[in-house]
């Protein structure tokens, strides 16, 4: 049974050494797509949310719920441009991998700011659009720096 | 302006010392000169360089440009001009010596300020910290690095004189016509330029795909296609306030910095001015965003 279960063990751990294989493979332009994706979904729930917090839909219950997946995609941005994800149709400028340390303390204020955005969220609106407004701002701030505008 | 003027001193007299003291009244000359975005080219925000003291370098196809140190610096910067000096540079696009200002300087724009906001802008500028600091020379290919070249280009495509206001249409209309194609020269990167650098008719405020540092400046007219004619009015004043777009994206690169440095700034009747001229302007079917790559290369359908 035991000797089963380490073999169960090995063979899960080859799998997944596969898929971390598979993964540090994968087509620059398939990670550019992706995350472009989820950068789309990003500024989806930040669509939504400024929507119900500026009072032009009444969805004030699934605030949360948006508020929650911002800090969920904003959790670790940079991983979403790992090494080599620069070459291709993305509008990312150099600066994301040049100057690595300025673009993870921006992504990390962002970070910060998704966070206090969903403890703001369940409270009052206009806390809660304050919140919204620090995000915004650090979201911009970003792509200021770190964005072409089009390329 | 007179009226919030007046408040502010009330407030500031009879409440001195209390909250109301603490915010006077914005002088006139720093709004405009935020709403002009002076600071956007003459300060070198990049390389943190001291504030109007000359900006970083400008890419554009016909050259790399560097605003000059606008500080009142008397050696380097405009400490010796006179008013008469600044309204020759603003309004006319020639230095005090008599020579033409390449239109990188956007005098096409500036030309069109008022003589009331010129003199308050003139005003700003001579508070300002001096540094003492050379400008940069810009860097231009060999056939425009001759200042006569200049006349010929004003001949063809600058029409100096103030902004005059039209009275067929409302005031708030005037107001964002006055501060899109005046103070807040949007026409400068929005408007593409033909071979010799004027202005291409037509495309008024159409996008280019050849704006500054290889940008893609896109389509403000109200196309609903290819510009911004999809836009409610509400999502424009957003975007000129946060910089966040309908969808929910966010600008970037200079137009963040646009936004941060000036149209944030505006008072909200400021804002929505702007709003209405845009939505007001004849819309243009103009393309000017990239196409979308087709998948990578070397695969089957089935992306393997």
């Amino acid at each position: 049974m035991k000797k089963n279960t380490a073999v169960g063990m090995l063979i899960l751990g080859s799998l997944e050494l596969l898929g971390t294989a598979a993964y540090a493979e994968s087509d620059p332009e398939d990670i550019i797509k992706y995350r472009q994706n989820v950068m789309k979904a990003n500024g989806a729930h930040m669509a939504a949310a400024g929507a119900i917090l500026q009072g032009k839909v009444d969805y004030k219950k699934d605030l949360a719920y948006h508020a929650k997946t911002l800090q969920t995609i904003n959790s670790d941005i940079p991983a979403l441009f790992p090494k080599g994800s620069d070459f291709g149709d993305t509008k990312a400028l150099d600066g994301v991998w040049a100057k690595r340390a300025d673009f993870e303390k921006r992504a990390k204020d962002t970070r910060a700011k998704a966070d206090a955005f969903v403890k703001a969220a369940g409270g009052d609106t206009k806390a809660a659009l304050a919140k919204f407004k620090e995000l915004s701002d650090s979201c911009k701030a970003c792509h200021k720096d770190f964005r072409k505008e089009e390329k | 302006m007179n009226a919030s003027r007046l408040l502010a001193f009330v407030g500031a007299t009879l409440f001195a010392g209390s909250v109301f003291a603490a915010e006077p009244a914005m002088d006139r000359g720093e709004y405009l000169f935020r709403a002009a975005g002076c600071g956007g080219c003459h300060t070198d925000e990049k390389n943190k360089g001291p504030a109007l003291a000359g900006g970083a370098a400008i890419k554009t196809p016909r050259g790399t440009f560097y605003a000059p140190n606008i500080t009142p610096d008397p050696t380097y910067g405009v400490g010796r001009w006179s008013e008469a000096d600044f309204f020759r540079a603003t309004r006319e696009g020639l230095n005090p010596d008599g020579a033409h200002y390449y239109p990188s300087f956007p005098y096409a724009s500036y030309t069109r300020l008022t003589d009331d906001d010129l003199r308050a802008l003139w005003n700003y500028l001579r508070r300002q910290a001096p540094v003492t600091q050379a400008s940069r020379p810009h860097e231009l290919p060999w056939y425009v690095r001759s200042r006569s070249l200049l006349s010929t280009w004003k001949a063809l495509y600058f029409t100096p004189g103030a902004w005059q206001p039209r009275p067929d249409k409302d005031e708030t209309w005037n107001r964002g016509a006055y501060l899109a194609e005046a103070v807040g020269h949007c026409g400068e990167c929005h408007t593409p330029r033909d071979s010799l650098g004027g202005p291409r008719r037509g495309l008024h405020f159409a996008g280019t795909r050849e704006g500054p540092d290889d940008s893609v400046v896109p389509n403000i007219t109200p196309d609903k296609k290819t510009g911004i004619g999809r836009w409610r009015k509400s999502e424009i004043i957003e975007y000129l306030d946060s910089g966040m777009t309908p969808e929910g994206d966010f600008a970037g690169d200079v137009m963040a910095e646009v936004i941060d440095r000036s149209t944030s700034r505006l008072t909200p009747p400021d804002r929505e001015a702007i709003a209405v001229y845009l939505l007001s302007l004849p819309p243009v079917e103009h393309a000017v965003r990239k196409e979308k790559k087709k998948p990578a290369k070397g695969k089957d359908a089935f992306g393997f």
